[in-house]
């Protein structure tokens, strides 16, 4: 997925501004976060738009002239007649400020990280019994040879010792 | 292509199309199937990517309509209050469903009996349990046996459970106060390295693909071992229609290649897989003045009776940081404590409850399912409450049969081969609004007790029809089934479908286990019977 080297460059100064703008309104500097306002430059704007070259056009229908320059009424206006539109604007400016570095870092989130699987660990649930627990309220499927409650014997869960744990 | 007829024909490389090659190839048929979607390589998923949560509402949508793919076709669903989603590739939709792998219970198969409503199989929970246990084997499951939910006895999974998380021991803390049941979710998701592929890393982005191939998908799982046993498998195949004889029987089926050729694959057995969208819209593309209705509708059936599973979802919200973007998406922990009838309530049947993980901070930043959007100062609050800090239980309501709720062939719209689309009718019963709202009570009761500062309901998902089922109904009854108990269409004795079109009732469990566990059980009829099969001359 690519798109035009002068994509991120197709918006005019205007547009830019408006991008700007709309953003700083949307997600200011506050509670120790920047505004996207000040994080959304060529760069966060360029990896949206590779990812999602789809949301070029309706980029550019939402910070088109003739809209509202103030940037509330101007999300009013998309949200009233072009949701689709302002939906677009939206996820392209959540987008890249929450796929920046100093964002991420600051909200503590790493991404979605691979971890390595404890299978062998006895989970804390059996520890504590919390199966032991359901199990005591016996069976709960219903019998279709009587359309009741089954009624039926089981055996307990396995101890630690006896799973190896 | 091929001049002299193949044993058997499959129509579609998901799921179910994937059990019964490897069933037949390994039994010696000769098998081709016709796949219009594609190979996909593990790399290509964007789970560890920075763009996840971006191309996953685009190209890695589950929506056919949302992503547009040349292999997708687009589905009208104007009259439709649930979006079917699905995926056109080898492994077909397994490679962005997530993974959950529960059983039907014992009275799914006894609806009409139990309760008075809808229908009940041709066959019984007993009856299906070894297939089960051998899918259970096949996929490599993970999970915990002796669930009170299901009959005693039977095999265990055959792996060890994964995880809960810290919001599934939340949440599952809870319940044991309140006296509901709970249990470890069985899923289709690696615990221990298992038949070459890898264990689970908890990324969590299991509905965009599984980047380590741990998550089960008939591409992994089924298709080279049906391959290496003989099997021919064709992608980029658009099948166009069935071919029918004199004598009323299938032929073959006629499909269009990716530069939009035609061709005819002669076949003596045809076994659609193509789903309950797939399969009817095929089936109804199959008319002729031997069959004006479609093929194999002398009931009137295909096509109707779609069962989607009316979907909630309520989130809770905790104070404590649970990581909860992580995590197997097949969900951590189950509930089946209202899931049998209880007339009191006001609805008939139930719902089960998974708990699955959140998404990442742009999911949390964008306006909710439920229409929550904060801007402003406040929205570095609201996105601190809602990343890592929730616990999303996700509700399958049973979803009863209505002859009414059905796909059609589109007059208008069409494929990108000009072949017409299937336009999908789908309304939700008064029954399943009331059981919602009963479960999304008890869902925020639930919560609550766990500890959920903020409980936020989605009521009913429109991009929520990941169980497509009911369209092409088993019975005994030629008049009021499409196929017979071993999913051998009444009207035409060599042809199959074996996709969750065969199911009666929908159940209200994530139906992928017994998909595939009822196709494996009609393949081995098929091997059983394979000397009194009727074909082609």
């Amino acid at each position: 997925v690519s798109v035009q080297a002068d994509a991120v460059g197709g918006l005019d100064a205007g547009q830019r501004a408006t991008l700007t703008a709309v953003a700083a309104h949307l997600i200011p500097e506050a509670h120790g976060m920047p505004s996207a306002g000040d994080i959304i430059g060529d760069k966060r704007l360029r990896f949206v738009l590779e990812a999602r070259p789809d949301l070029l056009e309706p980029l550019r229908a939402a910070l088109r002239a003739g809209l509202p320059d103030d940037p509330g009424a101007r999300l009013a206006a998309l949200e009233r007649d072009e949701p689709d539109v302002q939906g677009a604007l939206l996820l392209v400016i959540v987008g890249a400020y929450y796929t920046d570095k100093v964002v991420r870092e600051r909200l503590r989130y790493p991404g979605q990280e691979a971890k390595v699987l404890q299978s062998w660990k006895y989970p804390v649930y059996l520890e504590e019994g919390l199966l032991d627990s359901v199990l005591a309220h016996g069976a709960i499927w219903r019998d279709p040879s009587t359309g009741r409650t089954a009624v039926e014997e089981r055996s307990p869960l396995a101890t630690p010792t006896e799973r190896g744990a | 292509l091929a001049t002299e007829p193949t044993d058997v024909l499959i129509v579609g490389a998901g799921a179910s199309g994937g059990v019964v090659a490897r069933r037949l190839a390994e039994a010696g048929f000769r098998v081709v199937c016709l796949e219009q979607g594609d190979w996909h390589d593990k790399a290509e998923y964007r789970g560890p990517e920075l763009d996840w949560e971006l191309t996953m509402r685009k190209q890695w949508s589950t929506s056919p309509n949302v992503r547009g793919l040349p292999q997708d076709y687009p589905i009208d669903e104007t009259d439709a209050e649930i979006s079917p989603l699905m995926y056109s590739a080898v492994g077909g939709s397994m490679l962005i469903f997530a993974g959950a792998w529960p059983r039907m219970l014992p009275s799914d198969f006894r609806v009409r009996s139990l309760d008075g409503i809808a229908d009940d199989w041709p066959l019984d929970y007993q009856e299906l349990r070894p297939y089960y246990e051998r899918t259970d084997r096949e996929f490599g499951v993970s999970g915990m046996g002796g669930d009170p939910a299901y009959p005693a006895g039977g095999e265990d999974p055959p792996l060890p459970p994964l995880p809960i998380g810290a919001g599934g021991l939340k949440v599952a803390r809870a319940h044991v106060h309140l006296g509901w049941h709970w249990w470890p979710e069985p899923n289709s998701i690696l615990s221990v390295p298992y038949d070459g592929r890898r264990p689970c890393v908890q990324r969590g982005t299991c509905q965009q693909g599984c980047n380590e191939g741990a998550k089960a998908s008939t591409d992994l799982t089924h298709w080279p071992k049906a391959v290496a046993a003989g099997a021919r498998l064709v992608t980029g195949a658009r099948v166009r229609r069935l071919e029918t004889n004199k004598a009323g029987l299938v032929t073959g089926a006629t499909w269009l290649d990716r530069e939009g050729l035609e061709h005819f694959e002669p076949a003596r057995v045809v076994v659609l897989a193509a789903n309950a969208i797939g399969t009817p819209r095929l089936l109804l593309l199959s008319a002729s003045p031997a069959h004006p209705d479609g093929l194999a509708n002398s009931s009137g059936l295909v096509g109707r009776r779609l069962m989607m599973h009316p979907f909630a979802n309520v989130g809770g919200l905790f104070d404590e940081d649970l990581e909860s973007w992580q995590g197997q998406f097949g969900c951590s922990i189950e509930s089946f404590q209202f899931y049998e009838t209880d007339e009191r309530r006001g609805f008939l049947r139930g719902a089960k409850w998974g708990l699955a993980p959140t998404f990442g901070p742009i999911n949390a930043a964008l306006p909710s399912r439920a229409g929550t959007q904060v801007w402003g100062a406040d929205h570095h609050l609201h996105v601190r409450s809602h990343l890592g800090r929730g616990a999303n239980w996700g509700l399958f309501g049973e979803d009863l049969p209505d002859a009414a709720n059905q796909v059609a062939l589109s007059p208008t719209l069409t494929d990108s081969s000009g072949i017409p689309a299937p336009e999908v009718h789908y309304r939700v019963s008064e029954n399943s609004r009331r059981l919602l709202d009963f479960h999304i009570e008890m869902a925020t009761q639930s919560l609550k007790e766990a500890g959920a500062h903020t409980v936020e309901v989605d009521r009913l998902m429109r991009y929520s029809g990941w169980h497509l089922l009911g369209t092409a109904r088993m019975g005994d009854d030629p008049k009021t089934s499409v196929l017979d108990r071993w999913n051998r269409a009444h009207d035409v004795p060599n042809l199959y479908v074996v996709d969750g079109s065969c199911f009666v009732t929908s159940a209200g469990v994530n139906p992928t286990s017994s998909i595939v566990s009822l196709a494996l059980r009609a393949a081995d009829h098929l091997v059983e019977t394979r000397s009194s099969q009727r074909v082609p001359a």
